[in-house]
């Protein structure tokens, strides 16, 4: 498998006061092409921050994360913002869409700002993504008429519009209820199968245990690592038994 | 703790609270300053009319004059309280120089006059009556502004020389609008000099009660005394003291209203917006049980100290300006008695700015009674909350750039919130235009034609006299042989009896001639060209009560002759009261002569009148461009001046109220930029969302302002300008600065600003705004 991401020696910090707040301390992590990966670990050990430095969407103190054989570090912001456009997806927590847009018109915004003539393509492609996603009849809706979980879902449509090699989501379950959830990870899963590659946050182990490898991170620092065969629609529980053995056996 | 809470609060949105500060502080002067100007101008020309105790009534008047008869009139009428007859020394112009410079060239009939005995004082600059010694001189304030003269100067008369003593206020004829200029000598010099000029009379009157004054013009006219000349009223002479500060005064009033509810419209912005930053925090006070009126007190608290500094600013800066625009009036007119007032308005205006920024405040603070605590935590927005345009949609747009298109759609979903912008812009473009508009209608040549005077290069008064009628035919041969003059004609001003609608036989003055050539602007129907026809002036119109197409009864030639209103004109020469009319008459004795002309070369005007004063030495011959030049010179100077301080305060505050706004907007809008960043978009494109935003409004406003300040301006300047006497106005506007150059300045400085502003969008991080 060809390397897609790499995260050489990361360092993150920020200044709290006088005192500075390590995040990261030489992390370093590698993504392979049509991986689906997990980042778990409890709260403020530097999951997400792993994540958007990865991604490029957040600078870094020392380090270097090559994507494709670029040094993103090295990259303008303009050549960063060409990148997320082009090549990632992203899927937050909450529902990041700009409020005068309707669905459709959110979801086709990232691919819009190059490609405006071909718009008719577009939106079929659109409608497409959002059919298999389920919220196809929402597409003229305002972003207010809709439920979180169909948000969430409008969100990977958006992510999916520019056909990113690579996609990010930052705990994108974490404000869903579990049923949804569930569809969301079934949605991603589809997505990998594709051949996407999928790198998400969360700490939840049923979430993590749809992936197929498990960074587990505690202090800024990755502590250990899992792999688990495919996820084929059996033993999701036993999965989660041995993600929370795993978690207790390195203490976090 | 208040005190504690409000100095945090105002640390923490400092560009806020400067502006809302400022703002206030606008509002503050530009009212102190309207009340004080107001009251100052009234009140200057009041105290110089009741300290020189101008006439009520004045008859000038030249030829031969039944002095006892007069005496025998003002004695057995009850309501004269005093009456005097006056001398004029008219000399022309070119028999005087100041300081080496001949008045040949004046618009003004400059001549000399002793102190008056009993009422009607030339007045020094500090208001009291002149006495003049042997060999001194006293000029008009006039001559000191405009430059010509200056104290200690020597003058020239028929070459006697005068030392210039002073200059003094003349409260009848100190406005360049009246014709007459008299300079102040010595019973002994004056004597001196009379052989110089010719003698006009000066018959004048002061009533027991002013509001017997028409009963009195009457009395006068039917008594068929002395009447060679104009008649001039106690009220015109307030009118011309005011007419020339008045405009630029009035324009004053225009921009400072609009600017102050510029003001207040940012204040209500702002006020706005803070609420709906500080939403969540104020649901967290009422969730943890802290009364509404205690939150509403930390506001009021808040607002009270900002709206008593901005007060107290606006005071400052009122006081710093106040003396720059009473130069003029001081100068003039003195000035008032009524320093208490100006005190007590000017307490009253800062009061006004103050309470109504409070009550604004409280009405803005009613709506937390209604906010729920859970909503306010949940959704921390209230209004401004977005309604996508259904209309516009990202899937059917070919046509427009993104960016373009996104800040288009932004501006259609938050209508409400770009309104305010919107009319401020729109406000800033009036407040550029309208002033520009008048400066440039007052400024071009036709605007004498709205104050009666007919559109020429050249015009030559022919005075009356025994010869008037050989002088006009000189006059005429000169004109027809002169191959540089195009067109001329000849104007002869004559008195005719009328009977009024009550059978009261009243003398009308009216010009004879064809008044198609130079026409002036009519308020009412048009220019009279049958036999059968005659034009009024406004004045003259309300005086008879009649109106177009009415039938006004002339005795011509010992017949009486009805004839038809066929317009109405305004008027301010000869004391506002004249008529028009095309028949021919042999019957009457001309009072006097005027020939308009134009001439091919306009360039050549100066030259043509150098030549026809040498030949026509019993003329005054003029430019019609000096005659504006002298007549409305400090009016077109000062309404220049306004009009620059309009357009350069203006771009400020179109600069001031972008910033302001685009620095809020993106306050607000962190979490669409986050997420458009997040997305790809460059900062690039964020920027130009932003201008497409500003450009948008911008376009709109402009648009609209243009269109308002050419309808809606026109209509308010034409008010102003009716209540001089003039009517039926129109801008004459120049399409270079009002459709060109004005927008592109508010364009330019708009964009500019909008750039400043939303440098900060591009810094901004898009992890910090888009993590819960």
């Amino acid at each position: 498998m060809k390397k897609l991401v790499s995260g050489e020696q990361i360092t993150k910090s920020f200044q709290v006061g006088n005192e500075q707040h390590h995040v990261l301390t030489n992390v370093s992590v590698d993504l392979y092409e049509g991986e689906f990966v997990s980042i778990m670990g409890p709260s403020g050990c530097g999951k997400s921050t792993l994540l958007y430095a990865l991604s490029g969407m957040d600078s870094i103190d020392r380090g270097r994360v090559m994507f494709d054989g670029m040094d993103l570090t090295s990259l303008s912001d303009k050549e960063l913002a060409d990148l997320r456009r082009t090549r990632m997806g992203f899927v937050f927590q909450q529902p990041t869409f700009l409020k005068s847009l309707n669905i459709l018109d959110n979801i086709l915004l990232p691919a819009m700002r190059d490609q405006r003539k071909n718009v008719v393509a577009l939106t079929e492609t659109a409608k497409n993504i959002m059919k298999k996603m389920g919220i196809v009849d929402l597409a003229k809706r305002d972003i207010t008429q809709v439920s979180g979980g169909q948000l969430q879902r409008a969100g990977i449509c958006r992510a999916l519009i520019s056909k990113p090699q690579l996609i990010f989501g930052d705990e994108p379950t974490g404000a869903l209820n579990s049923t949804s959830a569930q569809e969301i990870m079934d949605l991603l899963a589809s997505i990998n199968t594709e051949g996407t590659t999928v790198m998400l946050v969360t700490h939840d182990p049923k979430i993590a245990a749809r992936t197929e490898r498990i960074l587990f991170m505690c202090d800024g620092a990755i502590v250990n690592e899992m792999r688990l065969p495919r996820f084929t629609g059996a033993g999701l529980e036993d999965r989660m038994i041995a993600i929370t053995a795993k978690m207790r056996e390195i203490g976090i | 703790m208040y005190s504690k809470i409000v100095r945090n609060d105002m640390a923490n949105s400092k560009l806020i609270t400067c502006m809302t500060t400022l703002f206030v502080a606008a509002a503050a002067m530009l009212i102190t300053l309207s009340a004080v100007l107001i009251v100052h101008l009234s009140g200057a020309i009041d105290t110089l009319m009741k300290q020189a105790e101008t006439s009520h009534f004045l008859q000038m008047h030249s030829g031969a004059i039944d002095q006892a008869r007069l005496t025998e009139f003002a004695e057995h009428h009850d309501r004269v309280d005093e009456f005097q007859i006056n001398e004029f020394l008219n000399v022309d112009g070119a028999k005087i120089s100041i300081a080496g410079t001949t008045l040949a060239h004046s618009v003004q009939d400059n001549g000399f006059s002793t102190q008056s005995e009993k009422f009607d004082y030339l007045l020094d600059l500090d208001g009291h009556a002149i006495e003049v010694a042997n060999g001194d001189i006293y000029i008009p304030v006039g001559y000191l502004k405009d430059g010509t003269a200056k104290l200690g100067d020597t003058m020239m008369v028929n070459n006697k020389t005068f030392t210039i003593a002073g200059f003094l206020r003349d409260s009848q004829m100190n406005s360049m609008l009246a014709s007459s200029k008299r300079f102040l000598v010595s019973e002994e010099d004056y004597t001196a000099i009379q052989k110089a000029g010719t003698i006009e009379y000066l018959i004048e009157f002061r009533l027991k009660n002013l509001s017997d004054l028409k009963d009195f013009e009457e009395a006068y006219i039917r008594a068929g005394l002395e009447a060679n000349g104009p008649t001039i009223t106690f009220s015109l002479f307030k009118m011309l003291n005011a007419l020339s500060d008045g405009l630029m005064l009035a324009v004053i009033l225009l921009i400072s209203i609009l600017v102050v509810a510029i003001a207040f419209m940012c204040i209500r912005f702002t006020l706005h917006t803070k609420i709906e930053e500080d939403y969540r925090e104020i649901g967290v006070m009422k969730a943890i049980g802290i009364r509404v009126v205690d939150i509403q007190k930390m506001y009021l608290a808040k607002y009270g100290v900002i709206a008593v500094i901005g007060c107290v600013l606006g005071f400052a800066f009122s006081f710093l300006l106040r003396d720059l625009l009473l130069e003029n009036i001081r100068l003039y007119m003195g000035e008032t008695d009524n320093t208490s007032l100006v005190w007590i308005i000017t307490i009253i205006g800062l009061l006004l700015v103050f309470i109504t920024v409070m009550a604004y405040v409280q009405s803005v603070l009613k709506q937390f009674r209604k906010l729920s605590a859970t909503q306010a935590i949940r959704f921390g927005t209230t209004y401004g909350k977005a309604r996508h345009a259904n209309y516009l949609n990202l899937s059917s747009n070919k046509m427009l750039p993104i960016n373009l298109f996104l800040g288009m759609k932004d501006v259609l979903s938050r209508k409400r919130l770009y309104a305010t912008m919107l009319t401020v812009l729109l406000l800033a473009t009036f407040i550029i235009i309208v002033p520009q508009n008048l400066y440039n209608t007052i400024s071009a040549k036709s605007f004498i034609t709205y104050m009666g005077i007919g559109n020429s290069d050249i015009r030559i008064d022919i005075p009356q006299g025994n010869q008037n009628a050989q002088h006009v035919a000189a006059v005429v041969k000169t004109l027809e042989r002169d191959t540089a003059i195009t067109d001329y004609t000849v104007l002869t001003t004559k008195k005719f009896t009328t009977i009024a609608s009550d059978g009261a036989e009243e003398s009308l003055k009216i010009e004879l001639g064809d008044h198609t050539i130079f026409p002036v602007e009519y308020a009412l129907g048009r220019v009279p060209v049958a036999q059968n026809e005659i034009a009024l002036s406004v004045l003259n119109a309300q005086e008879l009560h009649l109106k177009v197409g009415d039938v006004i009864p002339l005795v011509i030639n010992g017949e009486k002759n009805n004839l038809t209103v066929s317009g109405i004109y305004s008027d301010i020469t000869n004391g506002g009261k004249t008529a028009k009319a095309a028949f021919s008459d042999r019957s009457a004795e001309s009072m006097w002569s005027v020939v308009y002309g134009t001439m091919a070369n306009p360039s050549q005007v100066e030259e043509k009148i150098t030549e026809y004063v040498d030949t026509f030495h019993f003329a005054k011959v003029s430019g019609i461009n000096h005659y504006i030049n002298q007549t409305f010179g400090t009016t077109i100077h000062s309404i220049g001046k306004v009009s620059i301080a309009a357009l350069v305060m203006a771009l400020l505050l179109c600069v001031l109220v972008t910033l302001l706004f685009m620095n809020m907007l993106i306050a607000k809008d962190q979490t669409s930029i986050a997420i458009m960043k997040s997305v790809g978009f460059t900062n690039v494109d964020i920027s130009k969302q932003y201008i497409a935003r500003s450009v948008f409004v911008l376009l709109l406003a402009i648009v609209m302002g243009t269109f308002l300040a050419n309808t809606l301006g026109e209509f308010l300047t034409s008010m102003v300008i009716a209540s001089f006497g003039a009517a039926a106005f129109e801008f004459t506007i120049n399409p270079l600065a009002a459709y060109v150059f004005c927008p592109l300045a508010i364009i330019s400085v708009v964009l500019v600003a909008t750039l400043l502003g939303t440098l900060r969008a591009g810094q901004l991080k898009i992890m910090d705004h888009i993590k819960e």
